[in-house]
This record gives C-alpha cells, structure tokens and sequence, in this order.
C-alpha cells in the first residue's frame, strides 16, 4: 500500500504546526508578561532562569499538574468538549498559511476561506464553556462573546473580501505573489483603510483588552473560563495565544507582503512581520482600558461596518475600472 | 483510491445521523443544538465529497459559525443555565409516528430506484470560483434577488415585531 506524497506533507505540516504552536505559547506568555512588566515600570519574571525565561515552562508545569475540577451541576459533556472545541481547530487554520515560498502545508485555493471558516468555532466553544459552566458568570461572559464576535466578523470579512475582490482569488501564496519585495509594493499602501479595519475586528474577535469583555476580570471574575481549571483552561489560554498568531499570519500575507521582504526573500521576513504585530496587539493591551459594553457595538456597527462597506465599494470601483 | 471515497461518506452518514438523533432525542436543549452542529459539519463533509468545497466552508461559516450561534444565544437567553431542561417524556404514539415520518422519504425513493434506471453518475469535478459567481449573476440572477428581498423582509419583520413589543409594555 503506498500513501500518497500530498498525505505525507500534511501529516509532517500538522506536526509542525502543532510544534510552532507549542513553542510559541511558551514564548509569547514569556513576552506578554516582559512587555507588560517594562510597560508598567516594573522588571516583569526574573527570578526563574536568566531574565526569566524558564518562567512559562513553570506556568506550564503548574497548569499540567492542576486538578482538573468540574462543577457537580455542570454538563460533563459540554464541559469537557468546549476547551477541546476551542483548541482542535487552530491546527487547520495554519494549514493553508504560505510562511516562506515553499514552506506550506497545503496548496487551497480556498485558503482564505478556510481560516475564516474555522476560526469561527472558537466563539462556538467559550458559548457552549460559558453555558454548561452553570455559573451567571461564566453565562454572561459567553453571551458577551457572541454579541462581540458576531458583531465584528462582518467588517472583518468585509475587509478581507476587498483583498479578495482586488486580486480575484482567495488562495494566500497567490495573493502573496501578487506583492513585491519592497514595503510600498504591500497591500497596506492600497488598501490602508481595509488594514486598519481588519487590525480592529481581529482584535476584537480573540478577545483581547481593550476588547476583553467576555473574560473582563473586574467584572465577571473570569468570564467564560471561570470554572476551568488545570489544562482545561491551559487549551483555552494556548489556543487564545494560537488565534493571535493566525490573525497576524493572516494579515501579513494579505496586507504585509507575507515572506516578500527587501533582500533575500524568505520566512525570516514572515516571521519578523508576525512578530511585530504580535508586539502591537500586547503593547494595545497594556495601553488601552477596556472599552464599556455600548462602545464596543457602537465602534462596530457606526464606523467599522460603513467603513468597511464604502472600502469594498472603492474597491470593486478601482477593480472595474 | 475510490474506497477511501466510501469510507469518507460512511463517516459522513454516521456523523449525520448521530446529529440528527442527539438533535430529536436529548433532553436538554443546549445538547440538541450541539446534535444538530454535528450534522451541519456532517452535511459540509458529503459537500467536500461532491467537490464542492466552497459550498462546504460557507457551511461551516454560516451554518455552524453564526446560525447555530445564534440560535445557542436565543437559548441561553430564555432560559435558566445548566443542570437538565426539563421536557416531560412523551412515549408511545408520537414517537412512533415520527418514525413512521422518517422512514417515509426512505420508501419513495428506495421506489424510485427500485423502479426507475439508475445510471451511477460521473465522479464530480470542481467548479471554478468565477464559473459559480457567473451563473448567480447570469441565469438565475432573478432568483438569488428574490432570496435577498426575503431575507429583506425577515429581517425588516423582525424589526417590527420587536418594536411592536416594546410600545406594548
């Protein structure tokens, strides 16, 4: 019986990306807590390791050697899938992401639509975490993450699909080959308005401060996770640091050249780009309180949506002519 | 290779009707909805089967990313969270006749291939993006406006009835 080479590449691409993802949670708390510390005029972890870098790889050790606790009136059921649910899906949506010119785990050409598709299970999981909780304040975390993801992935998608529209594809290498080396080569320069919209709603759909309502700890305790203990929430937390690298992968390849840089071409110049933004969202989160609930849908609906919707319209106007 | 095909759609079937049964028979209705899920994913599967992929990721966009979603809001809004919902138990007739009504669509077409040719179809082949947005827009142009006044109208409906409700209390 022989398998067929395509089978082999995806097996070794999910295998990487499980490994990516692993490597990068442990980075990312490491930076998160730094940056957050230097932020706040303090030194941030530096007691484990040199400039505390083994922190993370304690924080992990603890969570793994957590009990895992669950509610007597809780769903079991529901309980246990929803942290799976959240988790399982970030494999598939690297899976389409051109990281260097060779260097992906499947040619789609649907791609784009892929991730979209998929990242929408996540909100799916804190809703179903929230419910089965058994808990007002998990409830209420859940039903304030489906108001703010249902609300934001339309502008999201309306930006996106001005990209789409410009290069009449949703296949990412194609869409990344359509930009040249040079930064003003990159989508950003053509479409600025469509970047700056889709920066927003993706941050605001991982639920990250200033849009952190449904985990907002002042206020509801923990949200959605309050329940969750051990490496139930550990899934929870890695795949909220997994949907923060996918939504920069996906707007360095759509806005950002993806591995097209000035000089050698190559996933060095993707992750820099990654890595930047990365920096972005955690410097937004230690910059910025949290938005009130009425701002939140009043940034969405009053500007984000009209906006994104006069941008297709230039677009599709450009395109035609 | 083909046999994998058969295999993908057993699991397919399996999903499906797993669905489907969590989504008439648990009690509670947050469980139901995770039944009925299940079977939009399933329903996505056999449409990868058809090479229709595109067809499959609006699935799981619409259907499993906001529709469902929206219906778990609608839930957890009316009613007290957790612990089992309460649906008394109703046994014999209905449950009978719910079956009788799903195996009815299986009789009229087990007749239909029973009496009719059955030509075994060619393997389905992908249509390009351009090609599928070109037949929206060109023959049945008349139909997809019609779906967007209906949606139109539900939804300026909704609004209505909403208002309507206010102005009474």
């Amino acid at each position: 019986m022989n398998i067929a080479p395509e089978l082999i590449h995806i097996a070794v691409a999910l295998a990487a990306i499980a490994a990516f993802i692993g490597l990068n949670g442990l980075v990312l708390v490491w930076l998160e807590r730094k940056v957050a510390g230097h932020i706040q005029r303090r030194p941030g972890p530096y007691e484990v390791g040199p400039w505390g870098l083994l922190q993370p790889v304690a924080d992990a050790v603890k969570l793994v050697g957590k009990q895992l606790v669950r509610p007597k009136v809780a769903d079991p059921w529901l309980y246990w899938s929803a942290p799976l649910l959240s988790f399982t899906p970030v494999f598939l949506l690297f899976l389409t992401i051109p990281f260097g010119p060779r260097l992906i785990g499947m040619e789609f050409n649907l791609g784009l639509l892929l991730i979209l598709a998929f990242s929408g299970l996540n909100v799916l999981a804190l809703c179903l975490a929230g419910w089965s909780s058994a808990n007002k304040y998990s409830l209420l975390g859940a039903a304030r993450a489906v108001a703010q993801s249902i609300a934001y992935e339309i502008p999201l998608l309306l930006a996106v699909l001005a990209i789409a529209f410009q290069f009449g594809t949703l296949n990412l290498s194609t869409i990344v080959h359509h930009q040249g080396p040079m930064p003003w080569q990159w989508n950003v320069m053509t479409q600025p308005l469509a970047f700056i919209i889709y920066f927003i709603c993706a941050v605001a759909e991982t639920n990250r401060a200033p849009f952190d309502l449904p985990e907002a700890e002042s206020e509801l305790t923990a949200g959605f996770h309050t329940e969750y203990s051990g490496m139930a929430f550990g899934l929870f937390f890695l795949a909220e640091y997994a949907y923060i690298i996918v939504i920069s992968c996906v707007a360095t390849v759509l806005f950002l050249g993806g591995w097209h840089g000035p000089g050698a071409p190559g996933f060095w110049w993707f992750l820099l780009k990654v890595y930047a933004l990365i920096m972005v969202i955690i410097w937004l989160r230690w910059t910025y309180p949290r938005v009130r609930f009425d701002q939140l849908l009043n940034i969405n609906w009053k500007w984000l949506l009209p906006l994104a919707l006069v941008n297709l319209l230039l677009t599709l106007i450009f395109v035609k002519m | 290779m083909e046999y994998l095909a058969y295999v993908a759609f057993g699991i397919y079937v399996l999903i499906i009707l797993t669905g489907g049964l969590m989504a008439v028979l648990c009690r509670s209705m947050v469980r139901a909805l995770v039944g009925l899920i299940l079977t939009l994913f399933g329903v996505a599967g056999c449409y990868l089967l058809m090479a229709a992929p595109f067809i499959a990721l609006m699935q799981i966009l619409i259907y499993v990313g906001a529709v469902s979603i929206l219906i778990l809001f609608a839930i957890m809004l009316t009613r007290a969270p957790a612990g089992a919902e309460e649906a008394p138990y109703i046994f014999p007739w209905r449950s009978i006749a719910a079956l009788a009504v799903a195996f009815l669509p299986l009789a009229v077409i087990g007749g239909m291939i029973r009496s009719g040719q059955v030509t075994p179809l060619v393997p389905p082949t992908e249509v390009p993006l351009a090609e599928l947005g070109q037949t929206l827009i060109e023959p049945y142009l008349l139909a997809f406006e019609l779906i967007s006044v209906i949606l139109t109208v539900a939804m300026a409906g909704a609004v209505i009835l909403g208002f309507e409700r206010r102005i009474g209390k």
